[in-house]
């Protein structure tokens, strides 16, 4: 059974004037045990996606959806509220930038203890107490910390970006959600933190069957840690299938495009020529084009892309385009 | 925190010395003899007067000048008012704690009022609390303040009759004053009617103390809403959202020490606005306190008297300031550095 | 990356014609700036609107209520002090000295602060933390009392009070501009500037000034309503204009004394000082709200 299940998710942006459509029908699905990649520009979407699952986006968007199941129970029947109490039980999510998202007057220790579940405590509550630090402790060491005394202690602006997302991911452990939301975590570190806060998850994914979507801009980090990938474009939804599908046989021009422009397939070209991108950027908000939206810039689009295209489905393998390049492999 | 102590303290030593300057600086600048502005003795003939420059070295540089004025401060002797000849430092510690207790009163009633309603106003942002509060914030802004105590004499005291409209506390009470500060002194004497006697001076307080906080209460207001909302925004809050806190959870355990963090160092700035507004009062209220003092002062021409209270009422005020930065340095963990990091 | 301009029929407004649109977006604030415009006009050209003139007494008519009032007289719409003085004509005689003054005084202080402020934010080291005590020191005074010692210094009398609100409102000034420029002078735009080779006038004068001049204005209504409750404030003391002089806060203190036969020669000045108050604060707000509100979009 999968775990989510969303099909023909749109988000709506009610300004004064016309409400805008942020993200335009897209369909994921996840597995247990399984690390999906969500993968686009900044502006594509996917972190509007992810709050909009976990349930954060304020009155100004609109979310409605044909399907969104979780775990087979239909949420779209049920009001905000037990959507948001049955979603946070086995949900957790991890933000960029980790320093801005833990408040800077409060210690980590106290953070930590927050996060804890009441219902996993036992006892008398002056008990309570002392197994909430020796939760938090827990806690931190399996996130990889060892001297755990200091980091109680510290607030977050002592503490170095990587140690704070490690903090985080611990917070988000402490709910022992089926699902972790993983929203570009390493797009303020280095690239050796970077490695490390993925080995971090990877293990966790193995150790506890735990699902995580992750979503990045960057295809090549992300190939190596995950089993699916899903591609989104401008709110669209491009592509989804297992990474070895993706990144060795892309169908869409889109993510043809993105694998073409990583530094390993630019290896071959000769020296101080271009290298290959699509040309153009991504629509702005106010400016969106009518059906696939990267019609303006993609080489194969023609006057079938006015229309919005359906999702096609290859042996697990979705496309959405009139033109997929299936038919060059 | 101990360097942060120090600098503190090293701030308050340079700004008294440079309030000593400007306080001796006004004794040139006033009309008149300097030296009867410095000391007072207008009644003295010509010899007194030339002991009285003696004393205070006005016949050698400027710099022994104000070194004999600071020794003249620092003994106690800040000279004597030229209109009642009693020395000006009795004068003001018998009128300064009235006005301390006046201003503290209403500071306190101010934040306790105008905080949590801004906090509201944030939570309500964009429905029709939040836009009643901010037009009622705007009126209470604009009264002038010397109307506003005349209205409210006229409506409590006169037409209602509920409070008292002059003085600190009945004249019937006899309560020797020993601090200057009318609890503290109900409380340490031995009359028997001390319970009545709180009540009366209660009574006497809330009238002035609440025209003088309306106005910083309305800043608060502002200044409370303006910070509520941009905690409101932050990654944290929706971190902690994300985290699975209810909203009542965040609002009380994160976003108000947050919002208070950044509304206490604002309050600092306005006391001396508060200041201003409690002279007003004093003089509508018949408050005892420095601030009627000093405007009755300046009817007079009183130089010496205006030297003395300026002096007083300033270092007052900032201690006062220091006093809220040392809260606010211990709300907030990052004050307390002070190297900026890579920003 | 640099935006293809695929629509060429699209224009973007300058930003003082987004200002200007999002200001007229409340209604409220519209009033207040139509009441802004009213006092400016009653304030020029208050010697040919009012029907009588400020200081002329009626001794036939003294202490007459307002017109809707059984015993009052048309002819005298807003009633007469006790010196037979008719109280509409001294209201507005009233904004030329109360509104209008308030205006001058914080032009001149905004020139002077702003230019004093910019100055003192290009130096640095011992000089600019002096000042910065300096100011710290003069910001903690409270404005009355800076105000009544430099009335004690100059003597009573209108134009003196003008020069202690002025130097009340100086350093506020100052402080706002310090900040300001301050804070433009970390941004990368001035760096870049600076690497063109633009001395320190230049930046100030090109990149900054009109960067910073909103906000100088939303500071400087603020002043203006804090400068129209002072001028009042010492007007009611005593200390500000002189007695014949229709002056808001003065008209205020001589009617105390006949607060019960003749309130409306306290409550008309007092409704005088607010109505110009809030108008003030509703244009500064409505300016202060379009900015935000620029900002965002």
């Amino acid at each position: 059974m999968n775990l989510l299940d969303i099909r023909n998710l749109s988000i709506k942006l009610l300004t004064a004037s016309t409400p805008i459509l942020a993200v335009d029908r897209v369909s994921l699905t996840m597995k247990e045990g399984e690390v999906r990649g969500l993968v686009g520009e900044s502006g594509s979407g996917k972190s509007l996606l992810a709050q909009a699952i976990v349930g954060v986006l304020d009155d100004k968007w609109q979310v409605d959806a044909d399907r969104f199941h979780w775990r087979g129970i239909d949420l779209m029947r049920l009001s905000v509220d037990e959507r948001k109490k049955i979603i946070s039980k086995d949900v957790a999510m991890i933000f960029q930038e980790p320093m801005a998202c833990l408040d800077p007057t409060t210690t980590i220790g106290e953070q930590l203890e927050e996060a804890v579940d009441i219902a996993q405590l036992t006892g008398f509550f002056w008990q309570k107490k002392q197994q909430r630090k020796l939760a938090a402790a827990n806690l931190l060491h399996k996130v990889g910390i060892k001297n755990h005394e200091i980091c109680t202690k510290s607030y977050p602006h002592q503490l170095t970006e990587a140690l704070c997302q490690r903090v985080m991911i611990a917070m988000a452990l402490a709910k022992r959600p089926l699902l972790l939301i993983a929203d570009e975590p390493t797009a303020a570190m280095e690239s050796t933190n970077q490695n490390q806060i993925f080995r971090l998850l990877a293990s966790l994914n193995q150790l506890k069957n735990m699902s995580i979507l992750l979503i990045s801009h960057d295809l090549e980090n992300i190939t190596h840690w995950t089993n699916t990938i899903t591609v989104m474009y401008s709110g669209q939804f491009v592509e989804a299938g297992t990474t070895q599908h993706i990144f060795n046989r892309p169908y869409h021009p889109y993510t043809r495009a993105l694998v073409d422009s990583s530094p390993k397939a630019n290896m071959q070209i000769p020296l101080k020529s271009r290298l290959m991108t699509l040309p153009g950027s991504i629509p702005i908000l106010q400016h969106l084009p009518i059906g696939c939206r990267l019609g303006p810039r993609c080489p194969k689009a023609q006057k079938a892309c006015v229309e919005a295209p359906k999702v096609k489905n290859y042996h697990g393998h979705q496309v959405s385009c009139h033109y997929s390049l299936k038919g060059s492999y | 925190m101990l360097i942060f102590t120090l600098r503190r303290l090293n701030l308050f030593l340079f700004t008294m010395l440079l309030l000593s300057i400007l306080s001796f600086s006004l004794s040139f600048l006033f009309p008149g003899e300097q030296i009867i502005n410095i000391s007072g003795q207008i009644n003295t003939n010509p010899e007194g007067i030339e002991l009285v420059a003696l004393e205070y070295g006005k016949h050698e540089s400027i710099l022994s000048q104000y070194w004999n004025y600071l020794n003249h401060l620092f003994n106690g002797d800040w000279g004597i008012s030229m209109t009642s000849q009693l020395p000006i430092s009795n004068e003001i510690l018998s009128h300064l704690p009235a006005t301390m207790e006046l201003t503290i009163t209403a500071l306190f009633i101010a934040m306790v009022v105008g905080i949590p309603i801004g906090f509201i106003a944030a939570i309500n942002h964009r429905k029709k609390t939040d836009d009643l509060i901010l037009s009622l914030a705007m009126i209470g802004y604009s009264i002038p303040i010397f109307w506003l105590g005349l209205l409210t004499i006229l409506i409590f005291s006169i037409q209602l009759g509920w409070l008292p409209s002059a003085g600190q506390i009945s004249l019937l009470y006899e309560i020797k004053q020993v601090t200057g500060i009318q609890f503290i002194d109900i409380l340490l004497s031995d009359s028997p009617y001390k319970w009545q006697a709180f009540q009366d001076a209660s009574s006497h307080i809330i009238l002035p103390a609440c025209v003088v906080a309306l106005a910083p209460a309305t800043i608060f207001v502002r200044l409370a809403r303006t910070s509520m909302l941009n905690v409101l925004e932050t990654h944290y809050i929706k971190a902690a959202m994300a985290k699975g806190l209810t909203f009542q959870q965040i609002i009380y355990r994160h976003a108000i020490r947050n919002a208070m963090v950044n509304v206490i160092r604002d309050v600092g700035l306005q006391f001396a606005n508060l200041v201003t507004l409690a002279m007003v009062t004093e003089v509508i209220f018949s408050w005892p306190g420095i601030g009627r003092w000093l405007i009755e002062s300046i009817y007079q021409r009183d130089y010496t008297a205006i030297q003395g209270g300026l002096l007083a009422l300033s270092s007052f005020i900032f201690l006062v300031h220091i006093f809220t930065d040392f809260i606010y340095a211990t709300l907030n963990p990052l004050a307390r550095e002070t190297h900026r990091g890579s920003r | 990356m640099a935006r293809d301009n695929i629509y060429q029929e699209e224009e973007f407004p300058s930003p003082l014609m987004q200002l200007w649109f999002h200001f007229r977006q409340s209604p409220v604030v519209k009033i207040g700036f139509g009441c802004f415009l009213f006092l400016c006009f009653l304030a020029i050209f208050s010697s040919l609107i009012s029907p009588y003139s400020p200081v002329e007494n009626h001794l036939d008519s003294l202490l007459l209520p307002p017109a809707w009032d059984d015993e009052g007289n048309v002819s005298y719409l807003l009633g007469t002090d006790n010196l037979g003085r008719d109280m509409l004509s001294r209201l507005i005689h009233g904004t030329t000295l109360t509104f209008g003054l308030s205006f001058i005084v914080v032009l001149i202080s905004l020139v002077i602060g702003v230019v004093i402020g910019s100055l003192s934010a290009l130096t640095k080291g011992v000089k600019s933390s002096f000042l910065n005590h300096f100011l710290d020191v003069i910001l903690s005074i409270p404005s009355l009392l800076l105000a009544i010692v430099i009335v004690a210094i100059l003597g009573p009398g209108l134009s003196n009070t003008l020069w202690a609100i002025v130097m009340v409102l100086i350093p506020q000034f100052i402080h706002i501009t310090r900040n300001a420029v301050e804070e433009e002078f970390n941004k990368d735009y001035v760096l870049a500037s600076r690497l063109d080779g633009a001395n320190s006038l230049r930046i100030l004068h090109y990149s900054i000034f009109p960067n910073i001049i909103e906000k100088l204005i939303s500071q400087a209504t603020l002043a203006q309503s804090a400068a129209i409750l002072d001028i009042a404030t010492l007007g009611f003391l005593g200390l500000g204009a002189p007695i014949p002089m229709p002056e808001w806060g003065a008209m205020l203190a001589n009617g105390i004394d006949l607060f019960y036969i003749a309130p409306w020669t306290v409550y008309l000045p007092g409704l005088a000082i607010l109505f110009s108050v809030v108008a003030t604060n509703l244009v500064g707000e409505g300016m202060r709200h379009a900015l935000k509100a620029r900002k965002e979009s």
